[in-house]
């Protein structure tokens, strides 16, 4: 019974974004959002041919597992281009209520709140697998090939990519509702991801005590799965031990999520009677 | 499940404030404080008072928006806090001020999704949309997207909206702010057969007149407190409200000023000559006042009379010419 009126709830959110995003924009959007990892990946190419002479340094090789630099930065911009737009869906999806005066509507249905975000979750990945092929055409045409070393990890590393993100998104959704404010806190997450998890340079660059703070995000271990399942010439059996680690980080940061979110709710409806 | 009501018992909310920017001293602002209401199945309950009074407050507890600092809130015997799921499926609101409806999406469809998370059963809910667009009058526009709707179409849409699970309470926060006349007519018509056919509801408006019309029962409040309860005919009562008798003469002899004095009429002078006299009172002195200007050898050009109005009693608890609590049922 509770299955099916999740299942009702999440199916419905996800009709219902797919219907409002269509109506307000034009499917030129799509090819828009990919703009920023298609300039990533296309700096990435002239620096590495115009600078770096085409050729991939020894501690690159030795931090990431492969010397195929480009393709690396292919794969790490395109998840993180995913994982801006799962947070972008995901987490602002009770502020985006909030400021449209839907709020109450929503917090005084007997729904729960987490099919309702899982239902975005849904609507995210399918509207990505537009912007995944646009973003295809902009890595085929640099003439850039992505080696897949074990196609199971890689499923298993995009699979433990969006739970990590929809972990995340749960509680920074809180947050953003209870304080009201969504562009400080989203491009603050976006910074500390896209520079501590791994997601276009090796995380053997950044400080030690970083690395250990990179740690706490389910993601970095999830990019690492990606990442060594796709580049790294890495099996899902090597790769176990991190994919656990980001199901566990991630299970962990959802029950936070889950437990805090009402809280966040009434403090959201409290700041503005 | 028993139909025993909305109780509300020893109801408290204070508010966290700050009172200088973000690191000044914390404290808290009493919203509710201590308010006891009966919301029983079948009848049509106002709640009244002046802006800041706490209605507001007190319907977001009700619906579960907002958690009491203390005190209970209990729909049919459950527990509004221990039981909010359960309590979301017996009540709904609709608040006048707030949209509560998606603008990229049509009527129908808006219905559509609050139908599902409201798990109103698949087989209901077609026919429940219908019953629903028809009774606000938004059939013809049931497909048109709610971005091309009038103030007063969205409104009505959003009453739809607080429908759609058929509630066993409505909570209405000034549910015809904005409507125009004849919609918010329609709607008064709704909330009464809703009412009569079983519905509890509680109605907060700034219409008296509407309460007036539709509430069998109203509470008082001011402050976050109670300040008086009872029908509209008997807080009028309760608080001697008065009535208003307006008698224009064309001159004022000494002996109709006598008269005005011993009766504590107000003379001011009339727009086309003469004088009116006013006279504010909790009896019907329309007529011993009229017969003595005329005993008094005076004429009479005009006379008006204005029955006291709960808009009075109001008035009267809240600026504290009653002392309250004034309960009277």
């Amino acid at each position: 019974m509770a299955t099916a009126t999740a299942w009702r709830t999440g199916r419905a959110t996800t009709l219902r974004t797919w219907h409002m995003t269509r109506r307000a924009y034009p499917w030129t959007y799509a090819v828009g959002t990919v703009l920023p990892a298609a300039l990533t990946i296309a700096l990435g190419y002239l620096g590495f041919h115009a600078i770096g002479g085409g050729e991939t340094g020894a501690d690159f090789a030795k931090g990431s597992g492969t010397s195929a630099y480009l393709a690396y930065l292919a794969v790490g911009a395109t998840a993180f281009q995913f994982t801006v737009r799962l947070i972008l869906w995901s987490a602002k999806a009770l502020i985006t209520e909030q400021r449209q005066g839907t709020l109450g509507a929503l917090l005084i249905a007997p729904a729960t709140r987490l099919p309702y975000l899982l239902g975005f979750t849904a609507f995210a990945v399918l509207s990505s697998i537009a912007e995944f092929l646009t973003l295809g055409v902009v890595i085929g045409a640099l003439g850039i090939s992505i080696p897949v070393a074990s196609a199971p990890g890689a499923v298993a590393g995009a699979l433990a990519l969006i739970v990590a993100v929809f972990a995340l998104s749960v509680g920074l959704g809180g947050l953003m509702i209870a304080a009201g404010e969504a562009h400080i806190s989203q491009n603050t997450v976006f910074i500390v991801l896209g520079l501590l998890c791994g997601y276009t340079f090796p995380r053997d660059y950044l400080p030690g005590y970083v690395r250990w703070l990179a740690e706490a995000f389910p993601t970095t271990a999830a990019m690492d799965v990606l990442h060594g399942t796709l580049t790294g010439g890495h099996t899902l059996t090597d790769l176990a031990p991190r994919l656990a680690i980001s199901l566990l980080l991630s299970a962990a940061y959802l029950v936070l999520g889950v437990r805090t979110l009402p809280y966040f709710e009434r403090r959201a409806v409290e700041r503005t009677y | 499940m028993p139909d025993t009501g909305i109780e509300v018992r020893d109801l408290h909310k204070e508010f966290p404030v700050r009172d200088r920017g973000l690191f000044g001293p914390r404290t808290t602002k009493t919203a509710v404080n201590g308010l006891d209401l009966d919301i029983p199945a079948g009848r049509i309950t106002g709640l009244l008072g002046l802006n800041g009074a706490g209605k507001t407050t007190t319907i977001k507890i009700l619906a579960t928006l907002l958690r009491p600092t203390s005190g209970t809130v209990r729909v049919d015997d459950l527990d509004s806090v221990a039981d909010a799921r359960a309590v979301r499926r017996r009540i709904n609101l609709i608040a006048g001020g707030e949209r509560m409806v998606y603008t990229r999406m049509t009527g129908r469809e808006n219905l559509w999704y609050f139908g599902q998370l409201y798990d109103v059963p698949k087989r209901e809910l077609r026919a429940r949309i219908d019953e629903l667009l028809s009774l606000v009058g938004l059939t013809q526009a049931a497909d048109t997207m709610v971005e091309r709707y009038s103030r007063g179409m969205t409104q009505r849409l959003a009453i739809a909206r607080g429908l759609i699970n058929d509630p066993a309470y409505l909570l209405l926060d000034e549910p015809t702010l904005g409507l125009d006349a004849p919609i918010a007519r329609d709607l008064r018509r709704v909330v009464a057969r809703l009412a009569a056919e079983g519905t509890g509801v509680l109605l907060t408006s700034h219409y008296l007149a509407e309460v007036e019309e539709l509430c069998a029962h109203v509470y008082v409040i001011a402050d976050g407190r109670h300040l008086a309860a009872g029908s509209p005919a008997e807080l009028k009562t309760a608080t001697g409200s008065l009535g208003t008798v307006r008698v224009t003469v064309p001159q004022v002899p000494p002996a109709v000023a006598e008269v005005a004095t011993r009766f504590g009429a107000t003379r001011t002078p009339a727009d086309g000559g003469g004088e009116i006299l006013t006279l504010r009172s909790p009896d019907h002195m329309a007529g011993p006042l009229a017969a003595a200007i005329v005993g008094a050898g005076g004429a009479i050009t005009a006379l008006e009379i204005k029955e006291a109005s709960l808009e009075d009693a109001i008035l009267a608890l809240t600026d504290g010419t009653v002392p309250g609590p004034v309960v009277l049922a």
